[in-house]
């Protein structure tokens, strides 16, 4: 009971913590930020764009349905600042990626802000990142 | 209004040539040392040259969602000192940061409608900001949206300045420290991240300190007796980069397609 708690305790300080710490432009509120899953399939589009980096992807599902994932990450400035670049990834490459899910089930994550990218690794290259 | 427009856009040019006969203010103190004392310009003011980031990794990269300093990240939003005025036109906000934060359905003007955040709120978004100091005018450029303020240091403010998204600004050096004081403001904008309203007296000070060689202060103290029963202030902290900056415009387009794409299939699906 009380390691429920504990656990309960630690969900919702880091709940608070990234929900005032860690957007450029909106909050985190519709993302599970306790919450890490990995998803691994083959972009279908890189954007490289403002407001945020977003990549497309498909991956099948535990269960061998094919769903396609939308993934954002924070501004280019910002990813270009952490080592990343336009050429980060591009159509057909296979990737690997850590994301807070989406609260609602859909395949929508959010992988990176202005404080933390999670781990990303595409056709067996890490990406560069940075500790939450 | 061509010849107007030119005659600003050479002046911009100017100042920026200038700006790199400055004293160097990219290279950060040697790394391990003790901070180097801020520099001085000629004439004794504070040279804020160079180009300067928001600390969000440092002891304190606060991000700050208010200007009161009393809460900071906005847990308690609805306690802010607003008169019935403001108040009132509280409740129709719905703002993307805060304990009353929404997602999908934020009514955010710079969110929605890729409005100008305005001043202050300009510098509560992480992206760079740079000072171009003449003997007359500051310049400031924010990185967002590529905007870029004229503090003027030998007037006054207008007797009735026109209302506008950045307002009227003039300065001046108190020792060590940069004042700003800005007027004229349109009450379009929000007043910060948790959508606290202001109206058009609101009266804005920022005064930019530099706390050693890397790091710049910056404190900004909100008077606006048509919305607040009294004056409020919070400060945040900046560290000087080589990082040049970047693009980050507000496209409605790129706003629009984001919403679409990602913000709007986060929404909870409708109860069966």
């Amino acid at each position: 009971m009380k390691r429920k708690l504990l656990v309960a305790l630690i969900a919702a300080a880091s709940l608070l913590i990234f929900s005032g710490a860690a957007m450029a432009h909106h909050g985190v509120a519709g993302y599970d930020m306790t919450k890490t899953i990995t998803v691994h399939g083959t972009v279908t589009k890189f954007d490289w764009s403002n407001p945020h980096v977003v990549v497309y992807l498909d991956a099948k599902s535990d269960s061998g349905e094919m769903q396609h994932w939308t993934i954002e990450f924070a501004s280019p400035v910002h990813m270009v600042r952490a080592g990343w670049s336009k050429n980060s990834m591009k159509t057909g490459d296979d990737i690997v990626i850590d994301t807070h899910p989406s609260r609602n089930g859909a395949p929508v994550g959010i992988s990176s802000t202005i404080t933390f990218i999670l781990k990303v690794v595409v056709n067996g290259q890490a990406l560069p990142g940075r500790s939450e | 209004m061509r010849i107007r427009m030119a005659v600003l856009i050479a002046a911009l040019g100017a100042t920026l040539a200038f700006s790199s006969n400055l004293p160097a203010q990219s290279a950060p103190a040697s790394a391990g040392g003790k901070p180097q004392q801020p520099g001085l310009m000629s004439g004794g003011v504070p040279d804020l040259s160079g180009i300067w980031d928001p600390d969000f990794h440092g002891p304190e990269g606060i991000r700050l969602n208010t200007w009161d300093s009393s809460d900071p990240f906005a847990k308690h939003p609805e306690q802010a000192p607003m008169t019935p005025w403001a108040a009132e036109k509280f409740k129709d906000v719905r703002p993307p940061f805060g304990a009353m934060q929404t997602f999908n359905d934020t009514n955010d003007p710079v969110q929605r409608y890729c409005d100008p955040p305005g001043v202050p709120r300009i510098y509560m978004y992480p992206w760079e900001i740079r000072f171009i100091q003449t003997p007359k005018t500051v310049f400031i450029l924010y990185e967002y949206t590529k905007v870029w303020r004229e503090i003027d240091l030998d007037r006054d403010h207008p007797k009735d300045p026109d209302i506008s998204w950045m307002g009227d600004s003039i300065g001046k050096y108190e020792g060590d420290t940069f004042v700003i004081d800005t007027i004229g403001l349109s009450d379009k904008t929000w007043l910060d991240q948790a959508g606290h309203p202001h109206s058009d007296a609101l009266h804005v000070i920022e005064r930019f300190r530099r706390l050693d060689h890397d790091r710049l202060e910056l404190a900004v103290t909100i008077d606006d007796p048509k919305a607040y029963t009294k004056t409020f202030s919070a400060a945040k902290v900046y560290k000087l980069t080589t990082a040049p900056m970047g693009e980050t415009l507000c496209a409605y387009s790129e706003m629009k397609e984001f919403q679409e794409n990602v913000v709007d299939k986060t929404q909870t699906p409708p109860s069966k």
